[in-house]
């Protein structure tokens, strides 16, 4: 019962039954089906379209294109900011930006006869010369805001301060979210009405989007979302594809479902941009930072803008006076990029913890000691103190547990065989914010017993939602998690900032918390009892004599809150073993210590930490989408060559959450652990592999090829 | 996925009597490849004639002392045949390296043969790439090409065969046994079978139109001592080899007796060693014999604009593949 429990998830039984149902799953009478149709070129415009074969075939109920698309909002904006809940146009022009884009959709009786159709409608294009690669179109590269740029002290002068110093560049690829859960919608319009069963991360956003992209009023809107197969950040905002199908819907009159295929998935859904992070650091020989800068180049389409923040953790991590910041973005002819897990942090901190890995190494100084030399209590990017700030002790701990002093401080010393043996440490910050959260509690009394229920907009996105805000509910009703039934996912519920940026268990666990103490609050006193006297739900019901009772509650973030800067910390730690001749290697070992905040279930925690830290050695390892040079597509299309890591080349994986109690962060105290697994895991493996092989691997992902042309660093033996 | 007649025959005649009656037919295996191919609509038969109830599904042995292999037996119960553990762990191995538990239990030994490139621009119909349409340009050649030949191509087309099943099959020297549909059958050498891309890049194989794999023939049980397949990859599993190795030796009184050495991920067909086959022939199993071997293997590869690192780590490879098959029970 209650909270800090390793207990099973909730939903568990009704997900491996088949019972939880996610949106495509929704049986849904009179249902048809559309395919979406993309376009083939990566820039200019549609000359011609001829719908006349696909029109012929059975079953098909319309074709949409440009020609005949509702008018739908559109910006007038050149680059308008692409956030999660931003108008999706679509089919609202001639124009090409991308390849891939959506240029038409088929509605047909059944999903064979729209995907068949879909093949048959042709389209003529005037094509033009599309801006692929960033790198070769520099001079385009802009600032998107003021904020992207940041300075304290003066770096230049930080530097010439310094007795050792470096300069590199690191390579982060195009990555794709991929949740095993394809996006998918079934929507229907009725009387101006729009209810939409869709696979979205959070519900009160996506009601914004299709309100205002349709211009209705968003009463009119209901989104339903209760099991969501991942998301990853590709369904913080809904997509283009929800937009697609509710015209449909309006169109034919007929709910719709639509699915975006995997290959779709690649060009529909966002991606993480590929960044191009120069580094700068310089310390005294006694490791002291003197100074640390992070310059970001990268890419956002033609057609709206979206900067990941990649030098947010450069400012805050470590204690150094001089520190400059900056994110310049060229517009290119591919999709817009949107926020991938741990978003900034994930690339950011590999390019960081790589910096401060060779910088160690040029001071001859142990990486961990380096790290620990810089450590602040206080964020100098704002002058706030941190909340809770445990890092040193993530990395004294882990080193401990990992046992790091069997390393060797020069590279390509440690061998087994064929294998070459090299140790890797970084450290992990993730912001740990916490967000306005409504939540409703209804209690039911049935013989002797209570139950009760708790209704929000929240989503379990796999994350395990479900069960922690059950324990919450258990742990403040106290009553047992069986007696209590959570409901989430759908817009007629209190509202949530929806699963995103780490704060969905603190806000959901905190929302559902202030509703339960709310229920008990009001059912006292009108009993006249006083708050603190101790006394069942059950006996204030029945003293009530009351069968049923409903009350809300909001949390919201404290001004002392507002005062900190809060955070969660870690570090990795990892083992890896290359061999010497092909390049190949695995992580055979990886120790990961966190300082989040209270551990709702050290389950579910669990299971988002491991989750994270295979990510990030996707990432290290394998992730990338390449892009063909002169045509501008992707030439990773599916499963078979976008890889992932496979069960064989991941480690045994040891997780330790610190005990660490922050009232600050919030009432319970509970921080993110969501992103923070993915944070900087592919620094510690590329600084692992530079210890087994003196080589420095800058360029995201590793693979065999790279790792066999490198050349050792200079200086190694 | 297009429209298509599907047929479900119980025997040969009745497949084949359908094969010829429709144009554009095509034989149906674990479909791993083909219906994959149909979605992307690469392939676009007319007609599918299902082949897995034909009588082709058993391993023998014969007289001569070999064995042969039925082309519908799935790769899993193949790879795991006590009879090929014992006698050709090479294959074996060489089969348990590719895709997954699950995609090995559903393609079969004929399919595997006929699996088609997996050069990117093959599988998407807006580039152009001759293979899938003749005469439209090779979009690799001057695209991305990491994953390209450095063996036998031109200008063509510089696609690699992706199967690893094949590579020691190329090793072993197996034979592809093939029966027409009006009925007579032949054989066909490994090394003639799958072809470079020449003025024909769209054919794979030397296969006529409606023959069906029946067998493949393996020749005595060999390598079974001394043997290692050698897979480099981007991740430990499910994943196609950047380059594989296929390495077999028999040794006599201390000296090499036979060799057998294929790469995969390199050419258009499986690429057979030959001359470093007869280099090690009679020679020590000494590291710089498979040293001298490796390098002469690679003595006449061209590389293409990315694809340089195949060379550096194929010499490894090479190497390696031979020092690990010597000293398995040296
Ligand atoms: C994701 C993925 C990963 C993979 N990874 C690997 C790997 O790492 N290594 C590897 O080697 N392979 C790999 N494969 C390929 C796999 O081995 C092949 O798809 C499989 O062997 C094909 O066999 P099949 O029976 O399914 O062929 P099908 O798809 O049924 O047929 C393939 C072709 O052969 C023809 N055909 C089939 N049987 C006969 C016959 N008896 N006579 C004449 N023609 C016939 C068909 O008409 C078709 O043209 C992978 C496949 C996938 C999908
Ligand atoms: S290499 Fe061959 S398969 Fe690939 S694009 Fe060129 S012609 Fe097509």
């Amino acid at each position: 019962m209650g909270i800090g429990n390793a207990i099973d998830r909730v939903e568990g039984h009704l997900k491996v039954t088949g019972k939880a149902k996610y949106s495509s799953e929704f049986q849904i009478e009179n249902k048809v089906y559309a395919q979406a149709i993309t376009s083939t070129i990566a820039k200019g415009e549609i000359i011609s379209v001829d719908t006349s074969e696909a029109e012929k075939q059975k079953g098909v109920l319309a074709i949409i294109t440009y020609k005949n698309a509702e008018k739908l909002k559109t910006s007038d904006k050149k680059l308008p900011v692409l956030d999660v809940d931003s108008i999706q146009p679509v089919l609202q022009s001639p124009n090409i930006h991308y390849y891939g884009e959506y240029i038409g959709l088929v509605v047909a009786e059944t999903f064979e006869q729209a995907q068949y159709a879909a093949r048959l409608v042709k389209f003529e294009y005037k094509k033009e010369t599309p801006k692929i690669n960033f790198k070769n179109h520099r001079e385009d590269a802009y600032r998107p805001k003021e904020e992207s740029d940041y300075s304290r002290g003066n770096v230049e002068e930080g530097l010439a301060e310094a007795d050792v110093k470096l300069e590199m560049t690191y390579n982060t690829p195009i990555e794709h979210h991929h949740p095993m859960e394809l996006h998918a919608i079934i929507a229907t319009w009725e009387n101006g009405k729009v209810k939409a069963y869709a696979s979205q991360q959070m519900i009160d956003n996506a009601a914004k989007t299709i309100a205002k992209t349709f211009q209705i009023s968003k009463e009119n809107v209901r989104v339903i979302s209760p099991y969501v197969g991942g998301g990853f950040g590709s369904k913080l905002a809904a997509k283009q594809h929800v937009i697609l199908a509710i015209m449909a819907a309006k169109k034919v009159g007929r709910p719709i479902q639509l699915t975006v295929t995997r290959n779709q998935m690649f060009t529909n859904t966002n991606l993480r941009q590929y960044n191009e992070q120069k580094m700068r650091i310089g310390a005294k020989k006694n490791g002291t930072l003197t100074a640390l800068s992070h310059e970001t180049l990268s890419h956002t389409s033609t057609y709206e803008e979206f900067q990941e923040s990649c030098g947010a953790v450069t400012k805050m991590l470590y204690k150094v006076p001089n520190n400059l910041v900056t994110h310049r973005l060229v517009p290119t002819n591919l999709q817009t990029p949107f926020a991938m897990r741990a978003p900034g942090e994930a690339t950011g901190s590999f390019a960081l913890e790589c910096a401060m890995d060779e910088l160690a190494w040029k001071l001859k100084m142990d990486p961990i000691d380096f790290r620990i030399k810089n450590d602040t209590q206080t964020d100098l990017s704002n002058d706030k103190p941190f909340s809770s700030r445990l890092l040193k002790e993530c990395l004294r701990i882990g080193a401990e547990k990992f046992g790091w002093k069997e390393r060797n401080m020069e590279p390509a010393t440690k061998t087994n065989g064929n294998w070459l043996i090299g140790y890797g440490v970084s450290g992990a910050s993730r912001g740990a914010p916490y967000q306005k959260t409504s939540s409703k509690v209804i209690l039911e009394r049935k013989n002797q017993t209570v139950y009760a229920t708790i209704q929000m907009d929240a989503t379990d996105i796999g994350t395990g939602s479900y069960t922690i805000i059950a324990q919450t509910a258990s742990e403040y009703l106290k009553i047992p998690v069986e007696q209590i039934n959570v409901e989430l996912g759908d817009s007629l519920f209190p509202v949530t900032p929806g699963s995103g940026g780490s704060w969905g268990a603190a806000s959901f666990a905190n929302g559902a918390r202030m509703a339960c103490l709310n229920a008990i609050k009001e059912l006292k006193k009108k009993l006249n009892v006083g708050e603190n006297e101790e006394i069942s739900v059950e006996k204030l019901l029945t003293d009530n004599k009351l069968d049923k009772f409903e009350a809300e509650g909001t949390a919201e973030p404290s001004e002392e809150f507002e005062k900190h800067s809060v955070y969660s910390f870690g570090a990795n730690f990892c083992e890896v073993w290359v061999d010497k001749d092909t390049g190949m290697y695995r992580i055979k070992k990886m120790v990961n210590v966190g300082a989040c905040g209270k551990i709702l279930n050290p389950k579910t925690s669990f299971g988002q930490i491991i989750g994270g830290l295979t990510m990030g050695a996707g990432m290290a390892l394998a992730e990338q989408t390449r892009v063909e040079p002169n045509f501008g597509n992707f030439i990773t299309r599916s499963f078979a060559d976008y890889h992932v890591p496979v069960n064989l080349d991941m480690a045994n994986i040891e997780v330790i959450f610190l005990p660490e109690e922050d009232k600050i962060a919030n009432a319970m105290g509970v921080k993110g652990v969501g992103e923070l697994g993915i944070t900087s895991v592919a620094a510690s493996i590329a600084n692992a592999i530079f210890n087994a092989t003196g080589k420095r691997m800058r360029d995201l992902p590793i693979t065999p090829e790279k790792l066999i042309m490198a050349k050792k660093e200079i200086g190694v033996a | 996925m297009r429209p298509f007649i599907y047929i479900h025959p119980q025997n040969e005649k009745e497949a084949f009597t359908a094969a010829l009656a429709t144009e554009n037919s095509k034989y149906l295996g674990g479909g791993t490849n083909l219906l994959d191919l149909m979605k992307e609509d690469v392939e676009r038969p007319s007609q599918l004639v299902e082949i897995a109830d034909l009588n082709f599904n058993k391993i023998s042995e014969h007289e001569s002392g070999g064995y042969t292999i039925g082309a519908m037996l799935s790769n899993a119960d193949t790879a795991n045949h006590q009879k090929i553990r014992e006698n050709y762990p090479l294959l074996s191995m060489a089969m348990l390296s590719a895709a997954t538990a699950q995609i090995r239990n559903m393609a079969t030994n004929g399919g595997n043969l006929l699996q088609r490139t997996r050069c990117p621009y093959f599988f998407e119909t807006s580039m152009p790439c001759n293979k899938r349409e003749p005469g439209t340009g090779c979009g690799a050649l001057n695209g991305m090409n990491s994953q390209h030949a450095i063996f036998g191509w031109n200008e063509k087309c510089i696609a690699v065969n992706p199967s690893d099943m094949c590579v020691a099959l190329a090793a072993l020297d197996a034979k592809v046994l093939v029966q027409k549909p009006e009925g007579d059958s032949r054989t066909i050498d490994f090394k003639n079978f799958h072809r470079l891309p020449e003025d024909k890049p769209e054919l794979d194989n030397s296969l006529e139109p409606n023959e069906l794999i029946t067998a493949i023939e393996l020749p005595e049980p060999m390598f079974s001592d001394h043997y290692d397949y050698l897979k480099i990859r981007e991740r430990s599993s499910y994943a196609f080899a950047l380059i594989s190795v296929a390495a077999g030796l028999q040794i006599k009184d201390g000296s090499i007796a036979k060799a057998g050495l294929a790469m995969g991920g390199v050419a258009h067909k499986p690429w057979k060693l030959t001359a470093s086959e007869e280099f090690l022939t009679g020679k020590k199993p000494t590291s710089e014999n498979f040293k001298k071997a490796a390098e002469l293997a690679m003595k006449d590869a061209r590389p293409l604009s990315d694809n340089s690192y195949k060379i550096e780590i194929g010499i490894k490879a090479i190497e390696r593949a031979l020092t690990q098959a010597f000293e398995r029970k040296a």
